[in-house]
Order: structure tokens, then sequence, then C-alpha cells
């Protein structure tokens, strides 16, 4: 069995003391796995990820990651924060925040700067990922000025920079379209298969199970409600629909209104 | 309702020429003189024109500093109809307003050329306030043009990068970048939630009722600005920010550069001399 990286044991937070975003989760995410967190809008997606990251800390409950407790004091000590941001990238579930050079060529480069990587090294590093992401020709382009998609793609650029172990991804393809969609996913799973642990929330269906080998379900009560593997989570229609992750879809059949669950793991 | 209708087309129209005027960067990357210039000279040599146009006492002499600014603007391919629009219409205008009372006998007495009644008080314009005005004037002219071209040819970023000549530190350049982008979002979010809005509403709301509207954007954009922030922040820790932003700066200039560094300089030291001179 392979080494925990994070770990939640009954965590609670809640924002300004007064609403509930994460109610009592335990979660464990091993090195190198592939794992989403998936639930409806509002279950604490981002809340999760957001503490996984090291920028929010458990009300009550513990974290713990890289063998450490994480709390705001250990977060400050500036040698093991430097590792951490070293070792985990997270990209934004706004692209507009994570976005805030002046162009994406200094966005790409923020990162490892700030981490001290040499600048021949970091120059050499942006043309490859460029590349990788097809993104060459807007590293001159203000990022505020890009659309939504080619934001997103940059955001994951700015997070590879850093060459971090561990992805925290918050809903990496909401709003793509099915190419975009199908390279970022190529590209996690390359960094998968070179031992990068890849954490992704998400509500697309679509995705799930290419992207996890196991998926956490967040439910309305702000807690998981089920880990399994996404095959068996994708045919359970009843759990789906009871969490608002499929929706009834009418359409017409010989001239009669029809309503059907509709799974998002297909096109038709 | 058509009243209404004016101030929403002056606002939005208000808006998008704020952009433009602000964001645009198709100037800057077209290829033309100033446009190849290095940034941080450039605007060493802006700033020193500028100079030599707030000291010399002579029309003539800050006429000829205009005419140089427009060739430069020629000789960088800029659309030199959009370039005199945004300098001659707008903000030259209200310092003609400043400088109008300056060219009466009340502000400014001496010999009188022109005299007139309004409402039964005598006004006369003098010669000494003529001259004055029409200096001060040009100055404001030739000043804003200079200003104008630097940032038309030159990209936001590196302008702001380009401060550093000045030793700004670097925290303050960049929170300097940040607010220009930022300013830029919130225009769109405006734009966008009123689109939103009249997608609604129809397009038909009435005064009271867009006041209302507006006085709840208001306030929902300093929300926004404030969950923005923290994000931002969080962003930037997330990525390894400990207290002080390193950035690189690049910035390569030729012989070139310092050639029209040096004729800025030598405009500047015959504006300072003639005025020696005059005197
Ligand atoms: N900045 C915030 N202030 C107050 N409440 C928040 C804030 N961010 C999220 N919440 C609340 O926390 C809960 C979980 O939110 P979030 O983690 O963003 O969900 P998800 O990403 O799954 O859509 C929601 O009920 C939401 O209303
Ligand atoms: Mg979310």
């Amino acid at each position: 069995m392979a080494k925990p990286l994070f770990e939640l044991k009954d965590v609670y937070f809640s924002y300004m003391g007064k609403f509930p975003a994460l109610c009592g989760v335990n979660l464990t995410i091993e090195e190198g796995a592939k794992v989403c967190v998936i639930g409806a809008n509002g279950t604490g997606k981002s809340t999760i990820l957001n503490m996984l990251d090291g920028l929010i800390f458990a009300g009550s409950g513990s974290m713990k990651a890289f063998d450490r407790n994480i709390t705001s004091g250990v977060m400050s000590e500036p040698g093991f924060s430097r590792v951490f941001r070293k070792s985990v990238g997270f990209v934004f579930q706004n692209p507009d925040a994570q976005l805030f050079c002046p162009s994406v060529k200094e966005d790409i480069m923020f990162g490892p700067l700030q981490l001290g990587v040499q600048l021949d090294k970091i120059k050499k590093g942006v043309d490859i990922i460029a590349n990788r992401l097809k993104i060459n020709n807007l590293l001159n382009r203000q990022p505020h000025q890009l659309s939504i998609g080619e934001k997103k793609k940059v955001s994951i650029a700015c997070v590879m920079a850093v060459e971090p172990d561990v992805f925290l991804l918050d809903e990496p393809t909401a709003g793509l379209d099915p190419a975009t969609t199908r390279d970022i996913i190529d590209i996690l799973l390359e960094e998968n298969m070179a031992g990068k642990t890849i954490v992704t929330a998400t509500h697309d269906m679509h995705i799930v199970g290419e992207i996890s080998d196991i998926a956490h379900v967040l439910g309305r009560n702000k807690k998981i409600i089920r880990s399994a593997v996404p095959d068996e989570i994708l045919l359970d229609c009843e759990f789906l629909k009871d969490n608002n992750l499929v929706h009834v879809h009418r359409h017409m059949h010989d001239g009669r209104i029809h309503a059907h669950p509709h799974l998002h793991t297909e096109h038709h | 309702m058509k009243n209404n209708r004016f101030v929403e087309r002056s606002i939005t129209g208000a808006l998008s020429f704020f952009k433009d005027a602000i964001f645009a960067d198709e100037e800057a990357l077209k290829k033309g003189f100033l446009q190849a210039r290095d940034a941080r000279l450039k605007m060493l040599m802006v700033f020193v024109l500028i100079l030599a146009a707030l000291f010399s006492k002579s029309i003539v002499f800050i006429a000829g500093i205009y005419a140089f600014c427009v060739i430069l603007a020629l000789a960088s391919s800029i659309n030199i109809i959009f370039f005199l629009k945004r300098t001659w219409f707008f903000i030259p205008l209200f310092s003609l307003c400043i400088a109008l009372p300056a060219l009466f006998d009340i502000f400014s007495p001496g010999e009188k050329f022109l005299s007139f009644k309004v409402f039964f008080v005598p006004l006369s314009i003098t010669k000494q306030g003529l001259s004055s005005a029409g200096i001060f004037f040009a100055r404001v002219l030739t000043s804003v043009s200079l200003c104008v071209l630097l940032s038309v040819t030159t990209r936001h970023y590196v302008l702001l990068k380009a401060l550093r000549v000045f030793r700004a530190p670097q925290v303050f350049v960049m929170t300097l970048g940040m607010c220009c982008r930022y300013v830029y979002l919130f225009i769109e979010i405006i734009q966008n939630t009123y689109m939103a809005i009249k997608s609604r509403a129809g397009g038909v709301f009435g005064i009271k009722n867009s006041q209302g509207v507006v006085a709840w954007n208001i306030a929902a954009l300093w929300q926004r600005s404030y969950v923005m922030h923290n994000r931002v922040y969080e962003a930037m820790l997330s990525r390894g920010y400990s207290g002080e932003p390193k950035v690189i700066e690049e910035f390569d200039f030729t012989y070139k550069d310092w050639f029209w560094l040096g004729t800025a300089i030598l405009i500047l030291g015959l504006s300072l001399w003639q005025n020696h001179y005059l005197n």
C-alpha cells in the first residue's frame, strides 16, 4: 500500500464561523493516486481543495500532509511552506484570481521565480509547457483578455511550471469545449503516469471515469457519503439522482414527450 | 424615460471609450519607430521633452516640440486621426477652460487687445493674458500628447516595469499593475452585469428602479472586489509567494536609444538656454 500524502480526520470547517462548508469529512489520499471529489454545487469541493493546499485550516478535526499536522503555524514556517508550495500545485476554480501577472508568460514564470529556480531553466520550462498545452500563441497576451478556456489552460500551465508532485484541480474542465477537455485530461493522465498525484473536484460526470481510480462523493450534508471506484458510482442512477449529479432528461420520442434520467457519461 | 436612455448610453459609451483608450494595445504592437525603442529610455526621453516644454517661455519653441511629437507619431505608424482626437478633443479642452479666465483684464491686467461687454460688465482681453493663456495651453497640449504617445506605443506592463527606472519599489509596481488589471476586470463586470440586468428586465425599467439597481451594483462590486482580493492573495501564496515578489527585468537598448535620449536632452538644454537668453 502506498504512503498516505493527505489525511483528513473528522474535519469541520465553516466560513466566518457561520456558513458551514465541511461537516465531518474523512479522507485519505495516497501518493500517486488519481482521485476525484464529486458533488453538486455548494457541497464543499472547493473548500476541501483549499484545505488540501494549506490555504484554510480545519476548524475542528485534523489534516495531515507530508507527515505533518497542518496548521497555520506550520504553514508559516519558511522551510516547510517552501517545500509544501513546491510539492503541491493548485488550479483554482476561478482563473481570474489565479492569473494576476501582466502577461501570460510572466504568469507562468511567477511560481518558479518565487521558488528560486534559475532563469534559463524557467525559460526552457515555459517553452515546453506552452507546447504541451498549445498556448505558444498566447504567451505575450494579457491574461485577463483571454477566453475562459484559454484562461483555464494558462492556469494549468502556471501550475505545471512549478513541477509539483501533487496537482489539485478545481473543476478543470468546466466550460471547456470537448477537444480542449480531451487535451487537459490527456496531460493530467501523463502526469499521473509519471508518478504525480492528481486530485480533481468536478461535477462533470464525463471525466470522472478517466481521471480517477477512486471517487469520493460529497453529499448535501457536507460529508463524504460514498467512496468507490467511478464505474460503480456512475452506474448507480438512483444514487446519482438523489445527489443532483444527473438530471431528468425530456425529449420527443414518436411524437410523445418522454422523460428519463440523463447520465452524464456518454454523449447521445 | 428618454432622459434615462441618454444617461444609459453615455455611461456605457464612456465605459467602452475608457476601456479602449486605456487598455487597447494594437498600436503598441505595430512596428514603428517608438515601438522599437527601449521602454526605459523612451520614458526618460518623454520625461525630458515634457520638462523642455514646461521650462520654455516661447510659444514657438513649444510648438516646435509639439511638431516633433507629431512627427514621432507619424514615424511610429500611429493612426494620426486617432492620436489627434485623443489629445485635442479631450484633455486640452479642460485646460482651455482653466486658462480662459486668464485672458481677461480682471485676472491679467495689461495692454487691452479686445474689449466687449457681457451683461453690462466691461471685459477686455489683454495681450499679456492672451500670451500666457496661449503658452499654458501649448504646454498642456504638448505634455499630454507626449504622454499619450508614450502610452500608446508601449504595452502597459512594459511601461509599469519601466517605472523601475525611477526607483519605484517592486511591490508598488506590481500592485499598480494588478490595480490596472482589476480596473479592467471590474469594467467588464459592470458591463456584463448591466447586460444581464437588461436582458432580464428587457431594457425597460424606470428611473427609480434603475437607481436601486445601480446602488445594489456598487455594493455587490465592493463585495466582489474584497472576495477577489482574497482569492488573488491565496493564488499567490499557493504558488510560493512569500512577501517580496520576484520578477525578472529584461530590457534591451541599443545605441539608437541613447541617440534619441541625447536628442531630447539637447532640446531641454536649448529650452533652458533660450530662457536664460530671453530674460
Ligand atoms: N467565501 C465564502 N463565504 C461564505 N460561505 C462560503 C464561501 N465560500 C463557500 N461558501 C459556502 O460553503 C459551502 C461550500 O462551498 P464550496 O466549497 O465552494 O462548494 P463547491 O465547490 O462544491 O461548489 C457552500 O454552502 C457555500 O455557500
Ligand atoms: Mg467549487
